[in-house]
Parts: structure tokens; C-alpha cells; sequence
């Protein structure tokens, strides 16, 4: 990536936090300086130090002046998409029917920069969607194709490069969602979760709709590919249920998680086997594929396993969800502990995934939040809501260590003058 | 430190002026600036008070608030990390969360802090990231104009132009309506309006006398209906031509030896002219007074009587139906803003309309009173005409009671009779009434002197009481005629029995049954009546008028007792008692109620003591009634009472209305009506199931 990153990654050799947990350690730790050190010698495993740095960059997560990302939707934002490869490009759909595709790599070598968008599907396209986008995705090998699915009932496969759709897929019903598999190196399924309790697969290499699969009884929300098994997909429907399924297995799904792990005295009759109380409306992996979170309009988020489907009971504590429709969160890639973005009103709140702990709120939008996408590459967090904002979450530039003599002579002096105080001098003004 | 910034945000927040108070503030200021705890300290204190459900409250924290926003850092960034709350307190951006009342406030408060935030995204929007998100949600999705005077959110717009939109659409509706109505009418209107220039043409046969006097005017007339179109049928026919009309009025003068003038041949019944005038100026509604046209006027007589009622029902028509329709249509064209056809239309008719008003005005018709010639009518051949007559005739001259279809009257001392037994023991003047009383034919008395006199002649005591009972029988209540009555005085034989049949064959019957039973109750009823003497409604008359603070009187009209008042007696104009022993009565109360409280303490001079002093002597104790209205001592005096004004009658009545208690009683109510429902039609399919 770009000169500008590289110079500000070497500015952060000179703080190095904690490994783990206790990464908010303050500056100059000599932990950091023991990690660095240690991997000088060769004793540490690479990884680690890595990892100790992202985390705390994604504790320091914060609302930057510098980083804007330009206004183009006029209506509120449904969902975001990074691509996975470079991590520089990003789609945005809108709940007007707009994609936006925005270029996240700041070039101008300059701390302020605004994400420019590209281009956008307008209303005025001729293939735009009609209603609200739900998802947007990119095909996760390349930059050349992406997805969208709408309330106008389509699921139109774009040609990036020519704004054409090269393909639409109609359905009986509203899509709430869809996903592709990021590691399917043998099959090209998109998994659509519509309005109709049959999960429907399209296959992109013949184009039609090759399966279906069936058992939720309500509208399916959520649909999320297994990012370890390229046949595993797992689906969140209204009726409360979340179901792994095989799409090699005609017959049925693989599972269907209980949140009561079984325990009959626990749950009623009507609640077995279903994994919220409420609508499910979000559904991730963690990046190993071996958990899998999902959050309900009970107001609950709870971890699974998902090799054995069972309910890690993990305590996050009241997540308020009202949204209708599906949500999107996202899970942190390569820190420890990993966290959770989770839309949670206006806010976004970050989680410990595997703890529950509830670490801070990033309050800056006006509205309801809808989605929130992270950037693995430099830990960005970007955020759409309702408010028509795209919210860049930054970590905080680290603050000049002050270990110069002349630094300390200059205490107070803020770069900008609107941070001065401006109390009147006279003790009688006040 | 701390107590103080405690008391000193609440003693600002809590004044209810529109204005801070600048000492206090000074000093919150200096507490403020001596350390960054007092400024979260105080940021915490101002929020809490932000979220108070009074707009006054939250419009002087506001104000503390813009204040310490200018000034301290560290206050800015408390404040915008949580500027969504912010905005929803002070701008009220979230619509299930509107500002609390006092409107007004509301409104000041709302306005303030657009202006507040407009300036701070100017001074401070680019250092602070959330100030600008703010300030642009603000402008792009609240859409707030920050230019707008009135600060009018998108919500309260959309309102507007709903309101708009509607009104525009009943209107739409309405000229529709009105389009159909002016088609169906304008035929008829036409119509009208031809028939009356008809009748105008037929009482004015000679147009040029008509239009000598106004010619000018005719000729202004006739123009302006050229203008208005070709249509105007009103004008084709009444205009005159202006070029005839010239040559015409040069031969006036040897015409006027044929024919005479209107004013001369209108007062060929030149007598009657005169005792018709004032009543013509009545039916012209006195608009007759232009001296111009006095001159022309027409006389109703049996030659033009049906072209007059003609005229005159289509001028009524025209004035109540059609005038003021059309005045209608026009008045809801132009308020519907229909600038077409449509418009010229109606206001074409109406100008048409208006001439012919016009012009029936000045025809002065004088009317002969309808009613009265119709009787002089019938009148005037078939009967001979006989002298006034006052009333009823009392005496019919004997040689005439043939005449009458009555018999000959056999003793005709009847009047001497009665004059003679009279005179004795009734006072003269009674007995003259009397007479009168038996000459008015509705009157009971006359009905006995018939009787009196039909009746062969009897000794006069015997007549008297006679007489007496006749007047006793003129009083009695009017019944129903009943069995009891038919066997007034006699045994029933009857009366309650029943016969029995227990054999329904036809003739055999067991023979020791007894056939006749008794039924007490039947008995009874047959031989009782029940009357009512429940007596008349009497209206009440008189008034309290017990003196009342206000200098006025007592103006309650109750039977016997006033609520206020007591018992009501008799008073003079300015309600003093008239009896001595009520004046005594009042004066010793008054004198107990002043006893009770010293005349030094005059409750207003003590509440303007208290006031002035901030001390408490109790005025409001000696009052009982004043206590218990004010209850427990305000919170915050200074700020207006919100109850206070949420006390309506409406409210009120929700109170009681929507009581749990009552909700639940009325709920129990219905719920055990069907119930017993439930329980009487079980048994059917359609109430056993729900």
C-alpha cells in the first residue's frame, strides 16, 4: 500500500503496547520494547508482534478528522463491501438502490484524505436497482465482478470495469441477502436468502438457480459461507433458527443450532432448537471459520461453535437490534483477542468476541447504524447508517513521545487553534 | 467547590428567564476555569438539566452551555462526543422525543440552538470531526434550513404541505362540483333572466321613456354586456339601440301627446298612489330613494297583475337562489385560484344578475298588498257591504233569528232573569264581569247562560247552586270513562269473576266443578282509579342576589336554596336582606368569619409582605380554601407550571375517563354482559366459540 501508511507504521515503533489483553498499556512500555527485541532475536514468532500491534491499533479506533469519505448517497447506507485482495477498494449500497464504489488508498502522501468515489450506479443508470440494496459483495478472487442484491427482487452480477450487469437472477420474493464463499475454489454458488423460507443457490457458472434448500419456515435473513469449508454455509431466518447446511446434502440441512445446547428443562416446546428468541438478523464467522456469531432481535449475540453447532454461552450482554432487515458486523482479523463491530442504535459497539466484554461504543453517527465493514489490512472500521454517513473509524495517530528536551518546552501547543481554551484573562470577566 | 457549581447551575437553570442572570454566571465561569473537573462536573450538571422535561430549563442550560462551549476545550469535547443527545434535547431532531413545553420556550430553544450549531461548525467544524457530522445531518437529513427564520424542520414542513395539498384537493373537488352546478344552472338562470326582461318589455311598453332618463346609463350597460360576450341574452333583449333610441328621443315630443308619460299613466289611480307609497318604499327595501328615477313608476292593476307576480317570483328567485349562488361560485373560484373560463363565466352571470336586479329596481313597482286585495276581491260582488262589527253578537233581534237558522227564543226575559239573581249577592262589578264573561262564546260561562237558558226556569236558590255546580263541573278534570265510573256507587255483579272451563270437550264436563272463581286482583282493578294531582311546572323567577365579591349580585335562580348563598330570602337592590332578622343573621356570620381572621392580616397586603420580604407569614394558611388549592410549596417557582397549563378540561376529563378503576370497572361490565351471554346461547355455535 501506499508511501503514507508505510512511514506511519514506522512511526509506531516507538510505543509498542502489550501483547493481548493488555494492550492499552501506555507509551514507551517496555513491553513493546520487549517484543521488539525479542523478535530481533529471532525468539518470538513474527506473528506475535504483528498481532500485538493490530491490537492495539483496534483499541485506538477512533473518529478522524483527516479521514472523510465523500457524501454520495442520499439515502441511508444498507451495506459495505472491502474486497478482500487489496483491501483498496469499497462498495456501498444504498437504500435508494445506489452503489457507490469508493478508493480507500490515500495517494496525496498528506495525513488528510477524503475517499473519492470512483464511480456509482445512480438512479439515473439504466440498470440500477429500483429499491434498497441489501448486500452488496464482491467476488472474492477478483476485482472485476461484484454482486448486489435488492428489495426489487434481482440479484444482478456487475461487471466492475463496464458497469454492465453481466447477469441478473430473479426471485419470488424481496433478497435480504446473499454471500458468496470467500475460499470455493469448486463450485461458484451465491447463497440468497429472500423473503421465502428456501434458501436459494445460484450458480454463476451456468447462471440459473441450481438449488434450493429447505427448512427454515420464515423469511431468511442472513446467509454467511464457512470461510474453512467451501460447503458449508450457515443461514439465519426469522423464525429464530440458524441452520448449517452442506449444499453437497440434498436431503437436509447438517444442524440447527439451540441456544439451550439441547437441555430440554431449559426451553419450551416451541423454543427448541432455535438460536435467538427473536428474528435472526446477522450472521458472521470468525476469520478461522471456526465460530460463528450471530445476533437476533431478541437483542442478544451469541458465539457458536461451528464444528459442533453448540452454543459457547458467551455473555455480551444486551445488543440492541431493531432493525427489519439483516444486519451486518464484522469480526477483527488477526489481533488478540478478536473483537466485534456491532451496530448497536447509532453507536457501534466493540466486543471481545471470545470474552463478551463490552470495550467501548464509537459514537458518531446520527442514526440508526446499518453496517459496518473492517479493513484488515491497516484495521479500519468503516460504518454506514441510516444518516447517509460513511463513517471512517481510524487508529489513533500516536502522539509525539515526548522524550526531546525541546519538545517539553513546548508544553500545551495544539495544532489547532480551535482546541485552545478561550477564557477571558480578567478575573472579573470570568 | 463543587456544592457551589451544584447550586449555582441549578439556581440558573432553574430562573425561568430568558436571560441568564451575569453574576451567577461569572462565577460558574470562574469555578469552571480553574479546573477540568469542574468543566465535567458542570458538563454532567448541565446535561442532567438538558433532559429535564421543561423547555425553560433546558433553554438556560442551553444558554450555560453555549457559554462554556465557547470557552473551554475540554467542554467542547465532552459536549461533542455525545452530540447526538444534544441535538435530540435542544433541536429535537428525533420525532418520538419532541421538545417538552411551554411551546413557545420550545420554539426559542429549538431556534437557538440551530443558530448555536451553525456558528460552532463555522468556528470550531473542522477541528472537531462530530460537530460537522452534526451540523450536516442537520442540514442534509433533518433538512433544517439554516437560513429559515422559523427553523422549520422537515417534518413540520412536510406538515404544510400536506395541509396544502389537502385543502387543494377539497377545492379541486369543490370547483368540479361547482362546474356541474353552474352548467346545470346557468339554462335556468337564463331563463329567468329572459322571462323577466320579458315582463319588463310588457310593463315598459314604450322603451324610450324607459330610457330617457337613463340613457346614459342604458348605453354604459349595453357596452359593457357587449364586452362580456355574445351570449349575454340579458342585454340582446333589454338594451335599447343607442341609434334608435337618438332618433326616438328627437320625436319625444309629439309622442308625448299619444302617449302619456309613465308618472301620468301610473297615477291614473292617482288616490291610490298616495296610500300605496310608503308601502312600495317598504318592498323596494327604501332603495328608491335616487330622486332620478321617482318618476318612473309602475302601478300594479288587474291589467298587469300576472306580468308583476311574474316579475316579482323571478326576481325573488333571482335574489335568493341564483344571486347567491353564483356569488358563491365566484367567491370559491377565485379561492381555488381557477383563473379561466370558469371564472368569466360566473362573473359574466353575475353581472347579468346584478343588471336585472338593477333594472326591476328602478321600475318601481308599487304593489298593491297582496292579501288584502285578494279579500277586497272577493269582497267587492257577492256581498253587501255591512258595518263593522266588534266580535261575537251577543243578542240577535228576534225578527232576525230566523235568518240565523235559530230557534225562536221562548222567554225572552232570560237577561232580566239573571239580572235580577245576580245582583243580590255578587258585587256589581263582578256581575258585569260575568255578563261579558257569558258574551265571548269560548268562554265557559257562555256555555252555562246556553244551558241557562235552555233550561226551563227554576226558583233562584236552586239555580244558584245549581249554578255553583255547573261551575264546580267546569273545573273538574276531564277523565277517561271507565268501568268504575259506569257503576259508580253500585255493586259490580260481576266484577272479578271468571268462569272456568277445565273441560275442553264439548259437552262432557265434570260437574262439581266450580265454574265461577273470584280473582281479587281483577276485582280491584275494576273498581279502583287512580288520579294524579302532580300539579304545573312553575319556572323559577326569582335570584339569589346575595351580594358577591365582585360587587355584582348572585344571579342563581334555585327554588329554595342557593349552593353559595343558602337559603334565599328576599333582598333589596344592592343585597341587603329586606327582613331584620336575616340582615342580623348575615351581619354576626361576616363578623365570626372576620373574627376568625385579624383584620391586619389582609391576605393580599400579607401575600405582598411575603413576597417582598421571601419570608413565609403564613397568608397562605388563612385561607382555608387557598392552602388546599396550593398544596405542597413548588419545586422551582420561577418556572412556568406546566401542570398549570396542562390543566384543561380536556385533561381533566381523561383523568376520570381513563382511570385504571374505571377503565377496569367499565371493562368487568362488559366482559359479565357476555358472559351471560355466553351462558344463555351456549348452546348456538356461534357464541359457544368465542
Amino acid at each position: 500500500m501506499g508511501a503514507g501508511r508505510a512511514s506511519n507504521a514506522a512511526a509506531h515503533w516507538r510505543r509498542p503496547p502489550q501483547d493481548g489483553g493488555a494492550a492499552q498499556s501506555g507509551p514507551g512500555t517496555p513491553a513493546m520494547l520487549g517484543l521488539v527485541a525479542a523478535r530481533q532475536a529471532g525468539l518470538d514468532d513474527p506473528a506475535r508482534l504483528r498481532r500485538a500491534e493490530r491490537t492495539r491499533r483496534v483499541l485506538s479506533l477512533e473518529l478522524n478528522k483527516d479521514r472523510d469519505v465523500e457524501r454520495i448517497h442520499g439515502s441511508g447506507i444498507n451495506t459495505l463491501d472491502i474486497e478482500p485482495i487489496e483491501g483498496r477498494y469499497m462498495l456501498s449500497g444504498g437504500s435508494d438502490g445506489v452503489i457507490v464504489l469508493y478508493d480507500l488508498e490515500n495517494l496525496s502522501k498528506k495525513p488528510s484524505y477524503t475517499c473519492k468515489a470512483l464511480f456509482s450506479v445512480g438512479r439515473s443508470h439504466p440498470d440500477v436497482h429500483k429499491f434498497s440494496v441489501e448486500t452488496v459483495q464482491w467476488y472474492p478472487h477478483d476485482t472485476g465482478m461484484f454482486t448486489s442484491s435488492s428489495f426489487d427482487k434481482t440479484l444482478k452480477i456487475w461487471d466492475t470495469n463496464t458497469l454492465q450487469p453481466a447477469d441478473i437472477f430473479h426471485f419470488e420474493g424481496t433478497v435480504y441477502s446473499h454471500h458468496m464463499s470467500p475460499v470455493a475454489t469448486k463450485h461458484c454458488l451465491i447463497a440468497v436468502g429472500t423473503k421465502s423460507p428456501k434458501v436459494q443457490l445460484c450458480d454463476l457458472k451456468s447462471g440459473s438457480s441450481s438449488h434450493i434448500l429447505q427448512g427454515h419456515r420464515q423469511e431468511v435473513l442472513a446467509v454467511s459461507w464457512s470461510p474453512r469449508h467451501e460447503y458449508i454455509l450457515a443461514t439465519g431466518s426469522a423464525d429464530g433458527r440458524v441452520k448449517l447446511w452442506d449444499v453437497r446434502r440434498a436431503s437436509g440441512c447438517l444442524s440447527t443450532l439451540d441456544q439451550h445446547n439441547g437441555e430440554k428443562s431449559k426451553s419450551s416446546s416451541e423454543a427448541a432448537n432455535t438460536a435467538h428468541n427473536g428474528r435472526v438478523n446477522g450472521i458472521c464467522y470468525t476469520n478461522d471459520g471456526l465460530h460463528l456469531l450471530t445476533i437476533g432481535t431478541d437483542d442478544r449475540m451469541r458465539l457458536w461453535n461451528s464444528s459442533t453447532g453448540e452454543n459457547t454461552l458467551v455473555n455480551y450482554g444486551k445488543v440492541c437490534n431493531e432493525s427489519r432487515k439483516g444486519l451486518k458486523f464484522a469480526i477483527s482479523c488477526g489481533c488478540n483477542p478478536e473483537f466485534a463491530f456491532v451496530p448497536y442504535g447509532s453507536t457501534i459497539a466493540v466486543y471481545t468476541v471470545f470474552t463478551g466484554e463490552l470495550i467501548t461504543m464509537l459514537r458518531g453517527h446520527y442514526s440508526t447504524v446499518n453496517c459496518c465493514v473492517f479493513q484488515p489490512h491497516f484495521q479500519e472500521l468503516y460504518s454506514g447508517s441510516k444518516d447517509c454517513n460513511i463513517l471512517a473509524w481510524i487508529p489513533a495517530p500516536r502522539e509525539p513521545v515526548p522524550d526531546d528536551i525541546s519538545e517539553k518546552s513546548l508544553p500545551q501547543q495544539h495544532l489547532n487553534p480551535a482546541y485552545e481554551d478561550a477564557w477571558s484573562s480578567s478575573d472579573d470577566e470570568g | 467547590m463543587d456544592q457551589r457549581l451544584t447550586e449555582l447551575v441549578e439556581e440558573l437553570t432553574t430562573s425561568g428567564e430568558p436571560r441568564l442572570e451575569p453574576g451567577r454566571m461569572k462565577e460558574l465561569k470562574k469555578i469552571c476555569k480553574s479546573s477540568e473537573e469542574h468543566i465535567s462536573l458542570a458538563y454532567h450538571l448541565l446535561v442532567t438539566r438538558l433532559q429535564e422535561e421543561h423547555a425553560e430549563m433546558r433553554f438556560s442550560a442551553f444558554q450555560v452551555v453555549q457559554e462554556l462551549f465557547a470557552r473551554s476545550h475540554h467542554f467542547r469535547t465532552l459536549l461533542i462526543a455525545n452530540f447526538q443527545e444534544f441535538l435530540e434535547l435542544t433541536v429535537g431532531i428525533d420525532h418520538e422525543q419532541p421538545l417538552p413545553p411551554p411551546k413557545e420556550v420550545a420554539q426559542k430553544l429549538r431556534k437557538a440552538a440551530i443558530k448555536a450549531v451553525q456558528d460552532w461548525h463555522e468556528k470550531y467544524g473542522e477541528a472537531y470531526k462530530q460537530l460537522s457530522l452534526g451540523y450536516h445531518f442537520l442540514k442534509q437529513n433533518k433538512k433544517v434550513d439554516f437560513q429559515d427564520v422559523h427553523a422549520r424542520t422537515v417534518a413540520e414542513r412536510r406538515r404544510e404541505e400536506e395541509k396544502q395539498k389537502r385543502l387543494e384537493n377539497i377545492y379541486k373537488e369543490k370547483v368540479k362540483r361547482t362546474e356541474k352546478e353552474m352548467e346545470e344552472m346557468s339554462q335556468e338562470i337564463a331563463d329567468t333572466l329572459t322571462e323577466m326582461e320579458n315582463c319588463f318589455q310588457l310593463l315598459m311598453p314604450d322603451p324610450f321613456n324607459f330610457g330617457l332618463n337613463d340613457i346614459d346609463l342604458e348605453l354604459s350597460k349595453q357596452t359593457s354586456a357587449k364586452e362580456a360576450g355574445p351570449a349575454s341574452s340579458l342585454s340582446s333583449q333589454g338594451e335599447v339601440n343607442p341609434s334608435s333610441l337618438g332618433c326616438m328621443d328627437d320625436e319625444q315630443p309629439c309622442c308625448s301627446k299619444d302617449i302619456p308619460p309613465v308618472s301620468q299613466c301610473v297615477t291614473a289611480h292617482g288616490n291610490k298612489q298616495v296610500d300605496e307609497k310608503p308601502e312600495q318604499k317598504e318592498v323596494d327595501g327604501g332603495t328608491c330613494s335616487d330622486v332620478q328615477y321617482s318618476d318612473i313608476k309602475v302601478q300594479e292593476n288587474e291589467d298587469n297583475t300576472a306580468i308583476i307576480n311574474s316579475v316579482m317570483d323571478a326576481h325573488k328567485l333571482l335574489r335568493n337562489k341564483f344571486w347567491p349562488s353564483v356569488q358563491s361560485w365566484i367567491q370559491l373560484l377565485t379561492r381555488a385560484g381557477v383563473n379561466d373560463d370558469r371564472l368569466r363565466c360566473a362573473i359574466e352571470l353575475k353581472n347579468k344578475l346584478e343588471t336585472a336586479m338593477k333594472k326591476y329596481k328602478e321600475m318601481n313597482i308599487s304593489f298593491k298588498a297582496r292579501k288584502r286585495k285578494v279579500d277586497e276581491d272577493e269582497d267587492e260582488d257577492e256581498f253587501v257591504e255591512v258595518p263593522e262589527k266588534e266580535g261575537y253578537e251577543p243578542h240577535i233581534p228576534d225578527h232576525l233569528r230566523k235568518e240565523y237558522g235559530l230557534e225562536p227564543r221562548s222567554p225572552p226575559k232570560a237577561p232580566v232573569a239573571k239580572a235580577s239573581t245576580g245582583a243580590a249577592p255578587l258585587s256589581s262589578r263582578t256581575q258585569l264581569k260575568g255578563n261579558e264573561d257569558e258574551l265571548d262564546p269560548t268562554c265557559a260561562a257562555a256555555t252555562l247562560k246556553l244551558i241557562r237558558d235552555k233550561l226551563p226556569k227554576l226558583p233562584s236558590p236552586r239555580a244558584r247552586s245549581s249554578l255553583r255546580k255547573l261551575e264546580e263541573r267546569a273545573k273538574a278534570p276531564l277523565m277517561p270513562f271507565g268501568l268504575d265510573l259506569h257503576y259508580w256507587g253500585e255493586d259490580q255483579p260481576s266484577a272479578g269473576k271468571i268462569l272456568k272451563f277445565t273441560s275442553e270437550h264439548r259437552f262432557w264436563a265434570p260437574s262439581e266443578v266450580e265454574e265461577e272463581v273470584e280473582n281479587k286482583e281483577i276485582t280491584e282493578m275494576l273498581k279502583t282509579r287512580y288520579i294524579t294531582f302532580a300539579g304545573k311546572f312553575e319556572p323559577v323567577k326569582h335570584k339569589c342576589r346575595a351580594p358577591m365579591p365582585g360587587g355584582t349580585l348572585c344571579e342563581r335562580q334555585d327554588r329554595i336554596k342557593c349552593p353559595f348563598h343558602g337559603k334565599i330570602i328576599p333582598r333589596d337592590d344592592s343585597g341587603i336582606p329586606v327582613n331584620a332578622e336575616d340582615r342580623a343573621r348575615e351581619e354576626k356570620m361576616k363578623f365570626e368569619k372576620q373574627a376568625a381572621q385579624p383584620e391586619w392580616r389582609d391576605p393580599e397586603f400579607m401575600r405582598e409582605v411575603e413576597a417582598a420580604t421571601g419570608l413565609d407569614l403564613g397568608s397562605s394558611k388563612s385561607n382555608g380554601k387557598g392552602q388546599k388549592k396550593k398544596g405542597k410549596k413548588q419545586k422551582y417557582p420561577n418556572l412556568t407550571d406546566l401542570k398549570q397549563q396542562a390543566n384543561t378540561s380536556r385533561s381533566r376529563l381523561e383523568k376520570k375517563v381513563f382511570n385504571k378503576g374505571a377503565m377496569k370497572r367499565v371493562m368487568k361490565a362488559m366482559n359479565r354482559v357476555d358472559q351471560r351471554k355466553h351462558e344463555k346461547f351456549a348452546n348456538q355455535f356461534n357464541y359457544a366459540l368465542n
